[in-house]
């Protein structure tokens, strides 16, 4: 800034006031305020270079020296791409520029499912949760008697995993559904002693889901067989386990007794990948023999943002408890006699055992399993009876509409996803329906699925069909067809009750659910009270403008497979 | 976006490419080894199985290996805590054949900038071996130095730590690796853009796939992305020797009153330092874990916990921290051992304390209160306690008891009480 005159007359008639001091306006000074880097690094200069002085150095610089061995200080200056980057954004900047990037992405309506669908996350999880660093900025809850908030969250994850899946014991979450298949394959071999070095992998699960096991067995040492669930060789000694889809990839719900009885039989076990939301309509694994269950918790509430982060499951029996990755919430006593929530058996765990460890997991997905079973507390089972029903009735709907036009529905009972057999081939399907921002899956030459959700609505399946007529409009709609359309109970509807616990039946309105969400945060000691100086954990400031964007819709709405 | 991020982490690790795929750390260190083992296997070396770990290593890293199928082989640090550069050299020397890779942490997880880090590097590619930099102190690195720089073949990125994604109170987490251009072709690819056109990922000779997402959790990169772009690059750079100057700043004001593990070569420590509390077992009896509960009676957060040396304190306090909270939480350690000192001297009983009784809740205060010291020392141990108490919920946890009793939902809790 340049001052151009202070003119200072030492007298005191009204005009010398007029014009004691004048500069001119610098333009580095109309520059953005609102820097970020001073927000984030918070000691000033001047108390960094009297912090310096105290450690007994003169100056930051030369602490740095002394410290940084001289054989591997980089030569040059950090380059990050482009100048702006290099320069850095004002927090404003930032968020003007990424939003207009983000603003590129096309979000299609999806119906592609494979394990990925959308969902409603109510506002009051978004604003309280996701949203809040009194419930993001915690560690891991290692340090129990301030940590009963997430811990009780947790539980009521797990408890809701078990009830769903009809399996006693569930983990607070793993990394995805592929990744908790890929645990309980693992597991089936250590259950047989790494003496059987195969696995079955139905074909029909999820192709992810596959690849990623077959990744994992070639680091193992063991080697997965894909084919058809029904007519694998249950006689080989040499198999360990046999992994099903339940409801199959192509969405169709298939009767696995038969697999169940002849894989017990012939000494392997079974493990049941499975879709959260199909469970509250179908009979769960739990009843039906299986020895392990997985899935994901991503369609309870958790964006689908292009992936991730979602919270994966894993419930297994008592039997084993001790071969069950990831980390485990359990209820134990404090000093004083009371009930105290803390992480069980972390003896299975990577930092106790090492390479002997039940898994090399460590950071899962808390705050996701988190916001998925407040989802389930703020519908309670009614409510995602409801939701499961409109997803299904819609889909219901959507064949029957398809099926008058020509195409050919599925054989089998399904929940959500409708495979249709496409009289012009599925590529033509494919193309009218990304004409209409559409996206369905194309699963062979012949064949598509579209699967249905929480969000689907009856002018969307009135938008599916025009897309599937070429574009033009039919003579019906949902709401026309809908009084045809009927829905049967079948061998696989669901009898028994789910989340009858309290917790999932009390919190149903807005005021109850965030006092809910509240009175948890309050017993959690997190980055919003004071430092968490964890070392090797690096517990930095997780700025407000850093967390903005991941609620945007262009970013939070996008289906990972979409092309 | 993922374009930009990956030319930025690329840039700032000193490496080729980075794969956004892994969703965790422990989850990169297995893609980085899948990696390395593929690598390997391309050129023939299918017998290269062996994997150097030291044994500060954080768990993760050979558990990862194990997942690999590599044979892990232990090797120690010296009395400075570093590497035991004649075992390293050793174990490399006994292993050349079979050397696979080598997993390190840089700085050490001791909090030191090892001078022979290079000499360690080449040893491992002298034999024939990767070499695997575990990226969870890059705090410490950022603008400063690169993994590539000084020699790894592949780091991981923990995005959940150097680069702001918030620690969720478990996850999520990111692992995005770092990689050098003849593991490339190596890097993890995704059906999906076979059975739906999306975009290709990883390298023409993919050892596989390791998310259930081609870019992992991916909602969550855009948060590192802004902390990035809105740091600069001189910003990044004075965030790293901020971290540094901040833990060479409470090393200096706790020294006097516990003792400072390891120590670089010039008497400073990386961005973070240990504290030895196992003297204090001789002396007064106290377990690290009692200093870890006290400290919640002052309203925060121990640091880490008998890692990676048993009965020790790891302290990180990162650059985010303005003088004024890192001299409160000084202020707290060290009135802590003012309350140490009490039973050393007899003045407070070996048994019945301030910190074998830690944590404090309301509920004790409210009712009968039957203890040698006062409920003011107890639950307001400091001024700025008093004006903005966090009160933990519980009384210490009985570990045993819940481990021996394992319920681990609501319903299995009602069976009991019924029971």
């Amino acid at each position: 800034m340049k001052v151009v005159s202070a003119a200072l007359k030492n007298n005191n008639t009204s005009q010398s006031f007029n014009k004691i001091f004048s500069r001119q306006i610098s333009v580095e000074s109309l520059g953005p305020l609102d820097t970020f880097e001073r927000r984030h690094n918070s000691a000033s200069k001047e108390e960094a270079e009297e912090m310096a002085r105290f450690v007994g150095f003169k100056s930051v610089r030369e602490l740095i020296d002394a410290t940084v061995p001289d054989n591997i200080k980089a030569p040059q200056a950090l380059n990050l791409g482009s100048e702006e980057y290099n320069r850095g954004y004002s927090e404003t900047e930032f968020l003007d520029m990424f939003k207009k990037m983000a603003g590129k992405n096309k979000v299609f309506k999806n119906y592609l499912g494979t394990g990925y669908h959308g969902t409603h996350v109510p506002q009051v999880i978004l604003r309280n949760i996701l949203e809040n660093p009194g419930w993001y900025t915690q560690y891991t809850p290692y340090q129990a008697e301030i940590s009963q908030g997430r811990l009780e969250s947790l539980l009521n994850f797990q408890t809701m995993i078990s009830d769903l899946t009809k399996m006693p014991l569930s983990n607070s979450s793993l990394l995805d559904e592929g990744t908790a298949a890929a645990e309980a394959m693992t597991m089936c071999s250590a259950i047989a002693r790494g003496k059987k070095p195969k696995f079955y992998v139905s074909n029909k699960c999820h192709p992810q889901t596959i690849e990623i096991c077959r990744t994992r067995a070639d680091g193992l040492g063991l080697e997965i067989v894909v084919g058809d669930e029904a007519t694998f060789d249950y006689n080989d000694k040499q198999v360990c386990g046999v992994m099903v889809q339940y409801p199959a990839t192509d969405g169709s719900v298939l009767d696995y007794s038969d697999v169940v009885e002849k894989a017990h039989k012939g000494g392997m076990k079974v493990v049941a990948a499975c879709d959260i939301l199909a469970l509250t309509q179908l009979k769960p694994p739990g009843e039906w023999g299986a020895d392990m269950v997985v899935g994901s918790a991503q369609r309870f509430g958790v964006p689908l943002g292009y992936g991730g982060p979602h919270a994966g499951f894993l419930a297994t029996t008592e039997e084993y408890k001790r071969l069950m990755p990831g980390r485990i919430i359990g209820i134990s006593v404090d000093a004083d006699g009371n009930p105290c929530l803390r992480m069980a058996m972390q003896t299975r765990e990577q930092h106790i055992r090492r390479d002997k460890a039940t898994s090399n997991i460590c950071t899962a997905q808390a705050l996701l399993a988190n916001m998925a079973a407040m989802y389930a507390i703020y519908h309670g089972p009614k409510g995602l009876d409801d939701i499961a029903k409109k997803a299904h009735g819609l889909a219901k709907i959507f064949e029957a509409g398809a099926t008058k036009m020509g195409f050919q529905g599925p054989a089998n009972p399904y929940f959500d996803t409708v495979t249709l057999k496409c009289p012009s081939g599925a590529d033509a399907v494919v193309a009218s329906c990304a004409k209409a921002e559409i996206n369905v899956r194309k699963l062979d030459n012949d064949h598509v699925a579209v699967a249905f959700d929480e969000t689907t609505t009856l002018e969307d399946v009135d938008d599916l069909f025009k897309a599937f007529n070429g574009g033009k409009s039919t003579d019906f709609s949902a709401s026309s067809l809908a009084p045809s359309v009927n829905v049967e109970e079948t061998k696989f509807t669901r009898k028994s009750k789910y989340l009858t616990h309290p917790v999932f039946n009390v919190y149903h309105s807005e005021h109850e659910m965030v006092r809910y969400i509240a009175r948890l945060e309050q017993k959690d000691l997190s980055l919003v009270h004071s430092m968490i100086a964890l070392g090797s954990c690096t517990m930095k400031l997780n700025a407000t403008t850093e967390m903005a964007p991941i609620t945007w819709p262009e970013l939070a709405n996008i289906h990972p497979f979409a092309p | 976006m993922f374009r930009d991020l990956t030319k930025q982490l690329a840039n700032i690790t000193g490496f080729d490419d980075v794969s956004l795929q892994p969703n965790s750390g422990a989850s990169g260190e297995y893609a980085g080894l899948m990696a390395i083992r593929a690598y390997h296997q391309s050129r023939g070396d299918h017998h290269r199985d062996v994997c150097i770990i030291p044994v500060s290593a954080h768990g993760t890293n050979p558990a990862s290996a194990a997942m690999c199928g590599m044979k892990i082989v232990v090797i120690g640090t010296d009395e400075a805590g570093n590497v035991n550069m004649d075992e390293l050299k050793a174990a490399a020397e006994k292993h050349s054949a079979n050397l696979a890779a080598l997993m390190i942490t840089y700085p050490s997880t001791h909090g030191v900038y090892e001078d022979g880090i290079r000499e360690i590097c080449d040893t491992i590619h002298a034999h024939g071996g990767q070499v695997y930099m575990d990226g969870a102190n890059m705090n410490a690195q950022v603008g400063l130095t690169s993994p590539g720089f000084i020699g790894a073949d592949v780091c991981h990125l923990n995005l959940h730590k150097t680069f702001c994604i918030p620690h969720g109170g478990g996850g999520p987490g990111m692992g995005p690796i770092g990689i050098k251009a003849h593991l490339m072709p190596f890097m993890p690819n995704h059906p999906s853009e076979k059975d739906f056109g999306a975009l290709p990922v990883g390298g023409d000779k993919p050892f596989g796939t390791v998310s259930a997402a081609p870019y992992g959790s991916a909602l969550i990169l855009p948060i590192s992305y802004a902390y990035i772009s809105m740091m600069g690059a001189e910003g990044l750079k004075v965030a790293s020797e901020r971290a540094i100057l901040n833990a060479n700043y409470m090393a200096k004001r706790l020294e006097n009153h516990y003792p400072v593990l390891f120590k670089g070569k010039n008497g400073t420590c990386a961005h973070e330092f240990i504290l030895d509390m196992r003297p204090l077992k001789d002396t007064a009896g106290v377990e690290v874990e009692d200093i870890a509960k006290r400290l919640m009676d002052y309203g925060y957060h121990s640091p880490t916990m008998s890692w990676p040396v048993s009965g020790t304190l790891m302290i990180e306090p990162t650059e985010s921290e303005s003088k004024q909270e890192l001299d409160r939480f000084c202020n707290a350690m060290i009135a802590i051992r003012k309350e140490i000192a009490d039973i050393e001297s007899g003045a407070a009983d070996k048994e019945n304390n301030l910190l074998t009784r830690a944590p404090h809740t309301a509920a004790s205060i409210a009712g009968e209160w039957d203890r040698p010291y006062s409920k003011q020392d107890a639950v307001f141990p400091a001024d700025w306690v008093s004006q903005s108490k966090f009160w933990p919920t519980n009384a210490r946890v009985d570990n045993v008891y819940g481990d021996r009793n394992l319920v681990t939902t609501h319903a299995a809790i009602e069976e009991v009480e019924s029971a």
